[in-house]
């Protein structure tokens, strides 16, 4: 089972086996710190806590020197040690000491007890599956392949990749397997063998008033960025950004200049498309006179690589981003073993468009009557417009803020793609079970905007931009860390009032950082995000992958998409890039589908 | 609750014996304080905008010395401090100036004209002290004299009657307070010493998103937010529990955080032993392993460890509050205004 993990840690790799208990732990090691002494699992001194850690713990300095003030004894310096004397002090509540990314279980032989933890937002994964009274579990997918029947797969989990591009935690693409959500732990008592789930920490509600001015909210949101910034570097391995030139990343990599003496960027660039990233990553890179390095992808790469990189993934992700991660990932891989990337700013300092517009139609909804509106939004709609005036007519559309918000992050395609599910999912009410999935995430408070930022920090950011950046990583053997993830910036996100955070254009706190650390970046571009030339790819070198998986594949043939709605689809590619945009989930599942047992 | 400032000066002129005119803002029964000070009181009424009202004080305030010919002009704050310059130079007349934390990094260019021109320079603690030397206050003309706190007449606290409970008094205003912090260290706290509470006396602006996220984490049963309170119930607060905690960190940027922190001797003059943070003025109020412990103000694990170490070690909780009991009676309001009356009459003797 450890050994279909070896791309997560190709370094080295151990079992722990308490045959008498019939437990067993596996580790596969990406060595960082403690090159030499950190093998996992690890115990304590009389070998009845064991303990492995897939991440990093970006405090085990500290907690280490805490635990050896109270008279721990520690035989490396890894940070997985630091868990098993933790677990001794707190028990099942070290989690609340723990910053950092991680994924890790806790055998204690003396209460019979299994522990299983995965951090504040699900940067790293954690599955895991109760047959019979027994648990397994696996940072992939496809490790639990090895000894568990996953049982069929998940027509909701499918119906979620299909229509907003990634499988909603805590379900898997299988029935039987199940993530651990982001910020909870599991118990396993092996006297009950029942598992019991607990949520241990979530971000704090969306504060009304800020309560300072906005130059110390600046100052403070600097100081907290630069700390975490900092713990991110720390490693005994060379350390890289990944820079898309866009503000995020731009931001972390001025930060991290200024604690290194030398700064290795890597970005990527497309031969195809529109939106290229690589001349201000370029220009970032000079200004903080950083070792550049920068990936062209062409078209012969797409076509030789991407098949197989979507069909090796252990749960598929539709976000056609994942490819250049991917990409870029193997490139920066060469150099660093560790690098750091923009992830999270969007979601915590409120930099999406959408919560923008989401304010605007709130505040219209409330001076205009909902007659009044739709009239409106005929009258714009009928003006044709692309962009800005397709915005201004949903906006004025009358609708609750949650579709709303969901006709945005499915690109305005919900009903549509809907309507190409096929018998299998049919038999599951179109679109309506995942409504009623993230709606329950849907929390009013603090306004539409907030509400909207909270649930793409509990369902996007987890189950698509995480899993994304942790997948094409790994699948290199690089280790991705996301300072925005920091627990207490993150709080402190949350303290400030929506509306500072979306003047002047979204992300005004980093904005305003980025003026004063880089001021010749000027403040940041618009963002791009490593955005793909998505439309070119499927009609070019990505064509026969599309008719493999999407016409030939399981796809079709399960009964998971409509066959005339597939080729209706395939058809109008070259004439359409919207029908690029449909068609890319449905290549993502078809290759995965097709690459399954 | 008059703040720090408020509380240090009107101590000040009660205790130093001179014959004082004191110019200062009308407040809201501000009469009544007034009575019973034994000092000619000019008050002065607020204008709607911050700026008009300061420029109104400065003006009273050259007024009198004009009128009075002081031998001393003493600026109880910055803000007053160019009016103090300016009224003093012809005939020239001794001034001083006191200065605590935050003034000197929000208003950086006003410190450097005052504290260059003015006689001597007032600071609260090691801290304020340097502050206000980087703020270009030549180092011979700093003096340090440390505040007094805590109640004079308190008797020592009873300790039978300790309750495992924390308690913070602070205006919920200041986010450098670290209310954040203590809130992150609770469920480490409550891991070790389950019956743990925490009880936050006082009122601001961050008491609603405090109070939800305390909900949010499950800590609603065990934290608890008094809101403002008077003297009497404050008291009671203080004295029923086990550990004042208040890791008021130094805040990035130009804010400069506490500057000493009274409340810290309060809780000696209610025998609570004090968890505080190593940097900051609390490191002149609270001496670390003697009145408390202290530590990184930004590290939950390290606040709940010495939270958890006086929870868990009555001994060591004893010895520290009784230590807190008596520094507070030594650094009493009276030994402060005998401090300031020395450097008073030595800048008059010149």
């Amino acid at each position: 089972m450890a050994e279909t993990l070896v791309h997560r840690g190709p370094d080295d790799g151990f079992v722990h086996v308490d045959a008498r208990n019939a437990v067993a732990i596996g580790a596969r090691r990406l060595s960082i710190i403690d090159v030499e002494g950190g093998r996992q699992p690890l115990s304590n001194e009389d070998e009845t806590v064991w303990a492995a850690l897939n991440g990093e713990i970006y405090n085990y300095r500290q907690l280490r020197d805490d635990l050896l003030d109270r008279g721990h004894r520690l035989a490396t310096r890894c940070d997985t040690e630091v868990l098993v004397h933790l677990y001794e002090d707190f028990g099942p509540d070290l989690v609340h000491a723990l910053e950092g990314m991680f994924a890790f279980v806790i055998w204690d032989s003396r209460s019979q007890e299994i522990l299983l933890a995965r951090d504040r937002f699900g940067e790293k994964p954690l599955f895991y599956a109760t047959t019979d009274g027994e648990l397994s579990f696996a940072s992939e997918l496809s490790a639990l392949r090895a000894i568990d029947d996953r049982g069929a797969i998940d027509p909701l989990a499918m119906q979620g990749l299909l229509t907003l591009g990634y499988v909603p935690g805590p379900r898997t693409m299988y029935e039987r397997v199940q993530q651990l959500p982001a910020g909870h732990v599991l118990r396993w008592p092996l006297a009950s063998r029942r598992a019991l789930t607990t949520k241990y920490w979530e971000m704090p509600p969306s504060c009304s008033a800020n309560g300072s001015p906005l130059a110390d909210l600046v100052d403070e949101a600097e100081d907290l960025l630069d700390r975490s910034v900092c713990s991110r570097l720390v490693a005994d391995v060379p350390v890289g950004v990944l820079l898309s030139g866009g503000l995020d990343s731009t931001l972390v990599a001025a930060l991290a200049r200024r604690s290194r003496t030398e700064l290795k960027t890597f970005t990527v660039a497309y031969d195809s498309g529109v939106v290229n990233e690589d001349v201000p990553a370029r220009a970032t890179a000079a200004l903080l006179h950083a070792e550049h390095h920068e990936l062209r992808l062409t078209s012969a790469w797409i076509g030789d690589h991407v098949p197989a990189l979507l069909s090796a993934i252990d749960q598929p992700i539709a976000d056609p981003a994942f490819v250049a991660l991917a990409a870029i990932s193997q490139l920066a891989r060469e150099h660093v073993t560790v690098a750091v990337g923009g992830e999270g700013a969007d979601e915590l300092f409120f930099g999406y468009p959408r919560y923008r517009w989401l304010a605007h139609a709130d505040r219209l909804a409330q001076m205009v009557p909902a007659g009044g509106a739709a009239t409106m939004a005929g009258l714009v709609r009928r003006t044709g417009g692309p962009g800005r005036a397709r915005r201004m007519t949903d906006v004025l559309q009358p609708a609750s803020p949650l579709h709303r918000n969901l006709g945005w992050i499915t690109d305005g395609l919900l009903e549509q793609r809907a309507g190409f599910y096929g018998p299998r999912l049919q038999e599951h009410s179109h679109s309506g079970d995942l409504r009623s999935l993230l709606s329950a995430a849907w929390e009013d408070i603090g306004g539409t905007a907030a509400a909207a930022a909270r649930l793409d920090q509990g369902s996007y950011l987890c189950d698509d931009i995480l899993q994304k950046a942790d997948r094409a990583s790994m699948s290199a053997s690089l280790e991705m860390r996301t300072p925005y993830l920091d627990r207490t910036l993150a709080e402190f996100s949350a303290s400030v009032a929506p509306e500072t955070h979306m003047a002047g254009g979204g992300k005004n706190l980093l904005r305003r950082v980025l003026q004063r650390t880089l001021p010749a970046a000027g403040g940041g571009r618009k963002k791009t995000a490593f955005r793909v030339p998505l439309a070119a790819w499927m009609r070019g070198p990505l064509r026969a992958a599309v008719h493999d998986h999407v016409i030939e594949g399981r796809l079709v043939r399960d009964g998971w998409v409509q066959a005339a709605a597939a080729s209706g689809l395939v058809a109008r590619l070259d004439a359409e890039d919207a029908a690029a945009r449909q068609l890319w989930p449905m290549l993502c599942a078809g290759a995965w589908l097709d690459a399954q047992r | 609750m008059p703040g720090g400032i408020q509380q240090l000066l009107s101590q000040l002129v009660r205790r130093a014996g001179w014959n004082t005119t004191v110019v200062c803002f009308a407040d809201e029964g501000s009469e009544a304080t007034d009575a019973d000070m034994p000092a000619q009181v000019v008050r002065i009424t607020r204008a709607r905008d911050h700026r008009l009202s300061v420029a109104r004080l400065a003006g009273a305030t050259a007024r009198e010395v004009r009128r009075l010919r002081p031998d001393l002009v003493l600026s109880g704050h910055l803000v007053l401090g160019p009016a103090v310059v300016a009224a003093t130079r012809r005939p020239r007349r001794a001034t001083a100036q006191f200065v605590y934390a935050k003034e000197l990094g929000t208003r950086q260019r006003v410190a450097r004209e005052v504290l260059e021109r003015i006689d001597a320079t007032v600071t609260i603690s090691e801290y304020s002290r340097e502050l206000a030397i980087s703020a270009g206050a030549p180092p011979e003309r700093v003096h340090l004299v440390l505040p007094g706190g805590g109640s004079d007449g308190s008797e020592r606290p009873d300790e039978q009657a300790r309750e495992p409970t924390l308690v913070t008094v602070a205006r919920l205003e200041d986010r450098y307070k670290g209310f954040d912090v203590v809130m992150r260290a609770m469920p480490l706290v409550r891991a070790r010493v389950p019956g743990a509470r925490w009880v936050v006396v006082g009122d601001g602006s961050l008491r609603s998103q405090l109070q939800a996220t305390a909900e949010r984490w499950g800590l609603g049963a065990c934290v608890s937010f008094l809101g403002a309170v008077d003297d009497q119930t404050r008291d009671g607060v203080l004295r029923r529990a086990a550990v004042f905690v208040m890791p008021s960190r130094v805040p990035a940027g130009r804010a400069a955080g506490e500057g000493f922190g009274i409340v810290y001797l309060e809780a000696g003059a209610a025998g609570l032993p004090v968890v505080a943070a190593d940097e900051g003025g609390a490191t002149s109020a609270v001496l670390d392993g003697v009145t408390g412990l202290l530590c990184d103000p930004r590290d939950h694990v390290a606040v709940a460890d010495r939270i958890v170490r006086l929870l868990t070690d009555p001994q060591l909780a004893r010895r520290l509050g009784e230590a807190g009991y008596v520094r507070q009676r030594e650094l009493s309001w009276e030994r402060m205004a005998r401090e300031v009356d020395a450097i008073v009459r030595s800048l008059i003797a010149r």
